[in-house]
């Protein structure tokens, strides 16, 4: 047969060439594929027509590229379909393939003309070669018309029985396509796929876990019988379809089987007696520890997604003592490239966040480079601090110390945060932590300054017994006029407002009317008064609460109370209504207190309505205005919440469509009976789809027949409960798929939540403390006034958009050496 | 995944797969949305849409599209992008891995991957396309299996065209008949031959005090194959035991190297990479006393010929820095006389910098050169020294380090300006350099054996390594 077509070929190849070789020549010459995409699209279409319907293959040939090379360009070629669509039983391979292209594309556009092809299709599916079946079904498949559904379905049947994998594992992958078209036909596909599910050739089984997962993800009970064969196959299927089953396995196991016995239930934590902790059957249910064994040699594949859908599946499955084994391969991915590592680190940052003790040992490799990219940087400098121990804080505050001084702002603001964590978390570094904060006061960069502060306060705020914790207020005060950044600025003004009490210890005498109060709070108001109307809304606002809580403290000190009204007035006018409101607020708050602080000022409108209202007495309104300030919780500072290793919401912290296909389900409180997955065949039987017996052993072909010594062979088969048998496969349309959750009610119900959350912000929390820069943005810009509360409380989590910065240096070499070979050794 | 787009420089997709179940627009907008992202991270001032595009997180998450929320991955090539959208969740490394397979299929179909060999070959990458991504789902990926399915272009494939016959009708075994899925069945050579080239990088990073804070190495094993039939090979190793979390290509029998620590398989035909590996630092030391941590550290550090001493300025609005280099005398290149080629050391200036002007100058130690001719080879040995405005980066070059004395020194003096007022020059100084000859973890092919068939074949073996090293100032 084959020796045929060479020999007809041979025969055309060469009368061809007779007949006109010179003619054809100049085709070298000009050697134009090229200009089709560039050339002129007039001249074209005018001799398309003649190309298409001519007799010379070589000619409809460079028409059908032309076409595509439209089609390449987004013009509408529609018009030449029904000269195209005759083209589709040409026994130019080439030919087929191109219009196979353009009918794809097109059949929806002209669903009339696109049956036409469908009798050839339906001829091919015969065809002896098994890569005109499988092209044919792809085709046929893929015309998106739904009233040949029907004819599809039973195509695919058809296919599903072919003897070359590959044909079953176009079958396999038409399934999803047709349950698109019409979802009537489920129960038809379903009982396909279960005669796929069969199949022994490691070639087509990955496509039928992709088509599993994509027409009936929940019916895991139809896996009972196929799930140990599956197990010892995934090594030898190909890598993509490894990654699918990899993933149909994990949540068939989560569901499935028993959980293992040192992974404790949730709520076995709560339980009162430690005594009975301990579990009845010590011993890994053997059906997980099989999937285990058969799943960790990949491993090594070459593949970063199979690598990660490995450790997905140790991860979620393993006993706690044995998970550390995927780390390593992770981190190897680590040096594949910049898009690898940067989604990698992602998932190392759960990891390290979740049990840092199995990253720890590595610590080394995470350390950030000047030359990595940015959203890897952020993501390395999140693992390092969750990584912080009193063990390793020396050797990691000298490196966060060495990125303070980065070109990239973000890393900058992390690492001086950072800092502040290594003090929080191991105390014997924290003086060399403060003195390095402190440092960072004075440096040049705003960034920088701006962190250190906040990491300053925080630290402040969460110990309040530092050591000479007041001295660093006083310090940082007394760079207030040297800090242009005006988060900075704020912070400051709020940490002095803070702590204005006087510590109590006299060390000077001081005037009586100024005892409550330290010494030096009054000039820092006069300063913030003194430059109150050229700095932003955010200094504002914390200027004002200074002056409140001054005025307050110190009701008797005349020039403080003076510069207090100053502020108020200053702000009345201001031209931020935030800041109108905030100064309104304030006000009447004090109403009570010294005559108010819009004493004065002269009465208007607002103040008889003030009159009506409830006034405070001095201790309450000291209540109102310093207690409750609860140290902010670092959590929120990088959002977290996504904790599934390999998923596309876990890099963009953003839920994606169907991720609930993809989350794994909680252990079940007793695994199903493992007689379930007894089957008779559980003896290894040849593949019958691999001929070359020789080569068996391939890649971890054997692997899994090690792992368990006996257990394959023994058991008998035992009939299964009625309910889950595989014979009740065919479900009842409409349940097999869950329905998708719509996402336009999914962001409704959030932005409840946040709106829910704004609401309950009562007046006390009013004075929002300066917290992340995103906060403060938040609060600026922010355009009714409700969120200026808000502050600090509900924008955290927000989305941290990828920040462009400057840093723009990659120092990737690709150095691919061209020299000459030289070689050392020869053979 | 729901498809693949290849974008051209100036950001217009040129060719595209079929988003069969999106409304036509989808592909539009993540178009639109990456182009947009893309404008967004570029500098105003350049012009060009330039390759280099650091801080575009190669995840995008694109919030509207037609279909609902979508992520987009991608990846640069040639000067083209090419993107991966999906509005479904899906591991963003499996896109990722499939882009990188795409890819070195496509280099393997086309030499060179570029707009023009795109353009030229449009007809060929759609039908690669089509065969290894069907409906989103990657379908065949296997270089050897898909040149059954897809000829690659070849003067041959041209004559044929243009005489009006496909190749693909005579080509000889039907597709899908070989037994083992990355071999193609029925491979002839005129002349037997394999080829393995192994390197290995160094990455480390030097503390200010020029004591090593991070160091891997890693290496990788390519392959070139040109045998005829089923071959069935072992390659043995001296010094096996550096190999440690290694990952193979498929046709590795895992449980071989398991217990022999030898590379048993039948090798596709054509280029791949047979393995990867890190060498685990305990293997390295060839010294015969057994090391304590410390000393492990220093034995890396051997591997690193030069020390580089650098004092950098930071004035108003520029700076002046000077870099030293001296050779290590302990090295381990130095000690056995092994060539150190291709030295660059590169600094990031910062963001606003204009221009920088230096000075290289070579002092030999005491040798010394005289007459013109040698001072020609002076200046050569100092190294050139470049400035590059679209990185903001200042490169210097010392093609090869010769055979130095101790007393050695390579310096570069300069300054740069800056429309900044405090620049902020990157914190450390990338010294790259290669020891062809060498390979870190002392790892050397012992035998390669073949059965199975008959004819001998011709072997050859490459090594050089790599090493990348950042040095903090």
């Amino acid at each position: 047969m084959a020796f045929n077509n060479l020999a007809e070929n041979a025969e055309r190849l060469s009368r061809r060439i007779q007949e006109s070789f010179q003619e054809r020549t100049r085709d070298f010459t000009k050697s134009g594929q090229a200009s089709y995409l560039d050339a002129n699209d007039l001249d074209k279409t005018v001799n398309l027509s003649k190309l298409l319907d001519s007799t010379s293959e070589r000619e409809k040939l460079d028409g059908l590229k032309r076409i595509i090379a439209m089609i390449s360009k987004n013009r509408n070629v529609s018009a030449y379909f029904a000269q195209v669509i005759k083209n589709v039983a040409s026994p130019n391979l080439e030919i087929r393939k191109l219009v196979y292209i353009f009918l794809l594309r097109y059949a929806n556009v002209e669903p009339d003309l696109a049956l036409l092809s469908i009798n050839t299709f339906q001829k091919d599916l015969a065809d002896s070669n098994p890569l005109i079946r499988a092209m044919a079904l792809r085709v046929l498949s893929g015309i998106p018309v739904a009233s040949i559904a029907s004819i599809v379905a039973a195509a695919i049947r058809k296919c599903a029985a072919d003897s070359s994998p590959y044909v079953r594992k176009s079958a396999a992958l038409a399934i999803p396509k047709c349950y698109n078209l019409d979802t009537t036909h489920l129960p038809l596909l379903m009982q396909t796929l279960s005669t796929l599910l069969k199949d022994r050739s490691p070639l087509s089984i990955g496509s039928v876990a992709i088509a599993f997962n994509a027409i009936c993800p929940d019916r895991l009970e139809l896996l009972h019988p196929h799930y140990r064969r599956l197990c010892k196959m995934v090594a030898d299927a190909d890598e993509w379809g490894q990654v699918q089953l990899l993933e149909l396995l994990t949540r068939y196991a989560r569901k499935m089987l028993s959980r293992p016995p040192d992974v404790s239930a949730p709520e076995e934590l709560d339980e009162a007696n430690p005594g009975q902790a301990s579990h009845e059957d010590h011993e890994l249910d053997p059906d997980l520890e099989l999937l285990l064994t058969s799943a960790s040699p990949l491993l090594q594949s070459r593949n970063p997604a199979v690598v990660m859908a490995v450790s997905r599946t140790i991860y979620s499955l393993a006993p706690v003592k044995e998970r550390r084994k995927f780390v390593l391969p992770l981190m190897r991915l680590l040096h594949s490239s910049k898009e690898v590592e940067r989604v990698t680190l992602e998932n190392l940052r759960v990891v390290a966040q979740a049990s840092p003790e199995m990253l720890r040992p590595h610590i080394s490799r995470l350390y950030i480079r000047s030359s990595d990219i940015t959203q890897v940087k952020q993501v390395k400098m999140r693992i390092l601090a969750a990584l912080i121990t009193p063990d390793n804080a020396q050797d990691l505050l000298r490196e966060f110390k060495d990125y303070v001084v980065d070109t990239d702002d973000k890393l900058v603001s992390d690492a001086v945060w950072a800092i502040g964590q290594c003090a929080l978390k191991a105390p014997d570094v924290s003086s060399s932590c403060l003195s390095a904060l402190t440092m960072l006061i004075r440096s040049s960069n705003d960034v920088a300054v701006a962190a250190a502060v906040l990491a300053l306060k925080s630290l402040h705020q969460c110990r309040t017994s530092l050591t000479g914790s007041l001295n660093v207020v006083a310090s940082l005060a007394s760079h207030f006029d040297n800090i242009s950044h005006p988060e900075a600025r704020a912070c400051i003004l709020w940490m002095v407002g803070q702590y204005a009490r006087s510590s109590g210890q006299g060390t000077t005498p001081m005037p009586a009317n100024l005892q409550a109060i330290e010494p030096w709070v009054p000039d820092i108001l006069r300063k913030a008064v003194k430059s109150f109307k050229s700095d932003p809304s955010a200094v504002k606002l914390q200027a004002l609460t200074l002056a409140a809580k001054v005025f307050v403290l110190a009701p008797s000190h005349e020039q403080s109370c003076m510069l207090a009204r100053y502020a108020f007035s200053l702000a009345r006018y201001d031209l931020d209504y935030d800041v109108r409101d905030r100064a309104r607020f304030l006000s009447s708050l004090l109403a009570g207190v010294n005559g108010g602080v819009s004493s004065g000022l002269g009465s208007d409108e607002q103040e008889v309505d003030m009159q009506e209202g409830v006034i405070l007495r001095t201790p309450q309104v000291i209540h109102v205005l310093f207690e409750g300030k609860v140290a902010p919780s670092d959590e929120g500072r990088w959002r977290s919440g996504v904790l599934d290793l390999g998923t596309a919401s876990l890099i963009t912290g953003v839920a994606m469509q169907d991720d609930y296909l993809r989350q794994l389900p909680d252990w079940p409180d007793e695994g199903t009976d493992s007689s379930l997955r007894d089957t008779q065949d559980d003896t290894p039987a040849p593949f019958y789809s691999q001929p070359s017996l020789k080569l068996q052993g391939f890649g971890a072909e054997s692997i899994g027949n090690f792992s368990r010594p006996g257990s394959t062979l023994t058991t008998p088969v035992v009939l299964t409960p009625g309910d889950s048998s595989p014979s009740s496969s065919v479900p009842k349309p409409g349940l097999a798929k869950p329905h998708y959750m719509d996402l336009d009610k999914f962001f409704a119900s959030d932005e409840e939540v946040a709106s829910e959350d704004e609401e309950e912000v009562t007046e006390e929390e009013l004075e929002a403390e300066p917290q992340t820069k995103s906060t403060n943005v938040a609060t600026t810009v922010a355009p009714h006034p409700v969120s200026v509360a808000s502050g600090g409380h509900t924008s955290t989590e927000g989305h941290d958009a990828p920040q462009p910065t400057r840093e723009s240096d990659d120092e990737y070499t690709d150095e691919e050496s061209d020299e000459e070979d030289a070689f050392l050794r020869r053979g | 995944m729901d498809g693949l787009i290849i974008l051209d420089g100036s950001g217009r997709p040129i060719i595209q797969s079929n988003f069969r179940n999106h409304p036509p627009s989808y592909p539009l907008s993540i178009v639109d949305a990456f182009n947009d992202a893309l404008s967004k991270t570029l500098p105003e001032n350049r012009a060009t849409r330039s390759v280099d595009s650091g801080d575009l997180d190669p995840v995008l998450y694109i919030s509207s599209t037609a279909s609902g929320p979508a992520i987009c991955c991608h990846v640069e090539k040639g000067g083209l992008r090419f993107l991966c959208p999906a509005s479904q969740d899906i591991d963003p490394l499996f896109i990722f891995a499939f882009l990188e397979r795409f890819l070195s299929v496509l280099q393997e179909y086309l030499q060179d991957i570029s707009l023009a060999v795109l353009k030229e070959h449009f007809d060929v990458v759609y039908q690669v396309l089509e065969e290894m991504l069907d409906d989103g789902k990657p379908l065949t990926t296997e270089s050897n299996t898909l040149r059954d399915i897809v000829l690659p272009p070849s003067f041959f494939n041209k004559v044929l065209s243009v005489a009006g016959v496909s190749g693909l009708s005579n080509a000889t075994p039907a597709p899908f008949s070989s037994p083992i899925p990355w071999r193609k069945a029925g491979v002839r050579h005129n002349k037997n031959e394999i080829y393995f080239d192994i390197t290995e990088d160094l990455d480390a990073i030097m503390a200010r005090n020029g004591t090593l804070l991070s160091s891997t190495i890693w290496g990788r094993i390519d392959c070139n194959s040109r045998l005829s039939g089923i071959p069935d090979l072992n390659l043995s190793f001296i010094n096996s035991k550096a190999f440690s979390d290694p990952s193979f290509h498929a046709c590795v029998r895992l449980q071989k190297f398991a217990q022999t620590s030898s590379l048993s398989f039948v090798p596709p035909d054509g280029n791949f990479v047979l393995m990867e590996y890190q060498v685990s630092p305990s293997a390295v030391t060839r010294g015969s006393t057994a090391m304590s941590s410390g000393g492990l550290q220093n034995q890396l550090l051997n591997f690193v010929p030069l020390i580089l001493k650098s004092k950098i300025e930071v004035g108003e609005k520029g700076g002046s820095f000077t870099f030293t280099v001296t050779p290590r005398s302990g090295s381990e290149q130095l000690k056995h006389r092994l060539g150190v080629e291709n030295v660059v050391l590169s600094l990031g200036l910062d963001s606003g910098a204009i221009g920088a002007f230096c000075t290289a100058s070579f002092n030999s130690g005491g040798q010394g050169f005289g007459g013109s001719r040698d001072k020609e080879r002076e200046e050569r040995a100092a190294g050139v020294w470049a400035w590059e405005p679209n990185k903001k980066t200042l490169r210097w070059t010392i093609p090869s380090l010769g055979s130095p004395s101790a007393s050695s020194t390579w310096t570069l003096k300069g300054t740069w300006t800056s429309t900044e007022q405090v620049p902020r020059p990157c914190r450390s100084i990338m010294m790259h350099f290669q020891t062809p000859h060498m390979l870190f973890s002392g790892i050397k092919v012992d035998q390669l054996r073949m059965t199975s068939e008959m004819y001998k074949p011709f072997k050859g073996v490459k090594i050089a390594s790599k090493a990348a090293v950042e040095w903090r100032w």
